[in-house]
């Protein structure tokens, strides 16, 4: 099945509409081990990192895929779409305009931007996306969330370090959803034999910025520290909530969106704040790990709101803002090491 | 019981022996590339010093960047915990600790109690570290440990506009040209280092008495600096630049089966 990618920094992007399409839907999460030179010449290196590795992505593999879509993400994606239009060699490329806001006035708007996009799918891949069809792709979706909510629910009490979880998590937006749902199932069989929770691993939540690549993992669980709970796109944002199987699938798709944790893209932030603290209510924690990519201006306007909101709450917080690198500067693992000592 | 700190920095390696509480020696020497053997040289150096065989010690704490390297380390602890303690050993009622080493700078806040409460570290940049100030030695053909004394002789102190330690020694170059004086510029780059530590300090609070440690806690022209623009006195140990082994001595000798 062919893919179809998209480039969305928080879980805004319809997959089950590309998957009624008769694609595959594929994230594009950009290579870090791969120089961003090519992107370098179109966008300045004070811009967010990841953007340009996704970038550099597209420039190369653009052709191997049937189309791409962008959604409403943070002003460095929305603002580079002209820049993918001129240097990405693409015979569809795509703007959905997911609302920033979640209100009643935002939620027809949505529904108009899905459809006008089912429209355009229609046309120009000569395909129809019948009702059938897209409720075959959520039935299909949530199996996968419903696969990962009970797999991410063993990270508090089975030993599964945080470079396993998060492979998953990378399968779920980038693997054919047939071979995943098969490789989640096998997955939870082996997890669920798992030894209990390690007692050198101390449980943590994880927010901030998209973790794009397992190397920063590695270096938490290296640190000590157990992502037990996050609120991530590659992530618990991902299959977090389940979408309707009844009534209309374009208004369930809307409201689905309206329901999933929020990114720091979407308003009001206070209720990214609500899911962290749900999550820390559901999942006993030693502390909270905010992390943020250079140039990473969302959360970094969100930052100082959240941490004082969990600081006061009672719990220790760490701050890092981290390069995109796959080698982990030694300052960022004597941080984190530390904070594992002092919580 | 007999312990040893072992603190492995990014330009020195240093350690410290101790026997029941009370330091019997320490030593410092370059870590260079190799920091499998700095701490190897410099251990046996020490032992033989003190008249110890290696089997005579009890625990072994490693710190610093080179921590991991230390294959004989009972356990390995981060330089802030280590440095905590070492000015804990100094001063038990201190609550801030300034370091600054030659690849990094922290500020460290202890409740009443002791324990860390917040720290807050520089990132990637070595603007501000030891590192900083060998650029600038060596910008201005002065032997580092004359910075000190010349930046006491300073009749004006210009202001280095830069963070970033390549853009700095830029700055300074252009100084020189301008035919500013070396003792000047030292105190320029001293207010500098100072200021980007206050406002570092500034992310946690400040609450007395605060000691300094690290190699550029020997700089009185930095901690002159510190002192004016925090408006507090310093303490600084005179063994500011072991503190770190101290410290890991000092937390080898608390290890038991428990924490091993």
């Amino acid at each position: 099945m062919e893919r179809f990618a998209y480039y969305d920094t928080g879980h805004e992007f319809p997959e089950e509409i590309v998957m009624a399409a008769g694609f595959t839907p594929y994230k594009i999460l950009g290579d870090v081990h791969e120089p961003t030179d090519p992107a370098d010449r179109y966008i300045h290196n004070y811009i967010c990192p990841f953007s340009r590795s996704a970038l550099t992505e597209g420039m190369a593999h653009s052709e191997e895929w049937a189309g791409i879509a962008f959604c409403h993400g943070c002003d460095t994606t929305n603002n580079q779409y002209d820049i993918w239009k001129r240097h990405v060699k693409t015979n569809f490329l795509y703007w959905i305009n997911t609302p920033a806001n979640n209100n009643k006035t935002a939620r027809p708007f949505h529904v108009r931007e899905l459809k006008r996009f089912i429209d355009h799918l229609e046309k120009n891949f000569k395909v129809t996306i019948t009702t059938d069809k897209l409720y075959a792709a959520i039935k299909t979706s949530n199996r996968v969330k419903d696969l990962m909510r009970q797999l991410a629910s063993l990270r508090a009490s089975k030993d599964i370090p945080n470079p396993d979880y998060h492979a998953l998590v990378r399968k779920c937006v980038q693997m054919p959803k047939d071979e995943l749902i098969k490789e989640l199932e096998t997955t939870l069989k082996d997890w669920k034999k798992r030894p209990e929770f390690p007692a050198n691993q101390v449980p943590v939540l994880l927010t901030g910025s998209d973790i794009t690549y397992p190397e920063f993992m590695e270096a938490l669980e290296s640190a000590g520290l157990r992502i037990v709970r996050d609120d991530m796109s590659l992530g618990e944002r991902y299959f977090a909530e389940t979408i309707s199987e009844k009534g209309d699938p374009i208004e369930a798709l809307v409201d689905y969106n309206s329901r999933i944790p929020q990114p720091p893209t979407r308003l009001p932030f206070e209720a990214r704040l609500d899911y962290l603290f749900k999550c820390l209510r559901e999942t006993p924690v030693k502390g909270v790990v905010y992390q943020t990519i250079k140039f990473c201006e969302p959360h970094l306007l969100d930052q100082p709101y959240i941490i004082d909101q969990i600081k006061k709450a009672g719990y220790k917080v760490i701050i890092i803002e981290r390069e995109y690198t796959p080698v982990i500067d030694q300052q960022v693992v004597s941080r984190l090491e530390t904070f594992r000592e002092i919580i | 019981m007999i312990s040893v700190g072992l603190d492995i920095g990014s330009i020195t390696t240093k350690v410290a022996v101790m026997k029941d509480g009370k330091i019997l020696g320490t030593d410092i020497s370059f870590t260079g590339y190799n920091p499998e053997k700095a701490w190897r040289d410099i251990l046996d150096q020490m032992l033989a010093r003190l008249g110890l065989k290696e089997s005579f010690v009890d625990r072994i704490v490693s710190t610093g960047y080179g921590r991991n390297n230390v294959s004989i380390a009972h356990k390995k602890i981060t330089e802030i915990l280590c440095h905590a303690e070492g000015a804990k050993h100094f001063l038990p009622k201190v609550r801030c600790v300034i370091d600054i080493g030659g690849q990094d700078s922290k500020f460290i806040r202890m409740d009443e109690g002791g324990a860390i409460a917040d720290f807050v570290m520089n990132d990637k940049c070595s603007a501000g570290t030891g590192r900083f100030l060998e650029v600038m030695a060596r910008a201005l053909e002065v032997p580092l440990d004359d910075f000190g004394t010349m930046s006491g002789r300073a009749k004006n102190t210009v202001r280095i506009s830069s963070m970033c330690t390549v853009f700095a020694e830029s700055e300074v170059i252009s100084l020189i040209s301008k035919g500013e004086s070396r003792e000047n510029i030292i105190a320029g780059i001293h207010d500098s280092i100072a200021s980007r530590m206050v406002s570092m300090m500034g992310r946690t609070g400040v609450v007395k008495p605060v000691v300094m440690t690290g190699g550029v806690a020997k700089n009185i022209g930095i901690r002159n600096a510190l002192e004016k623009k925090l408006g507090i006195k310093l303490d600084v140990p005179e063994t500011a630049q072991v503190n770190g082994a101290i410290g890991a001595a000092i937390l080898a000798q608390n290890l038991n089966g428990s924490n091993l």
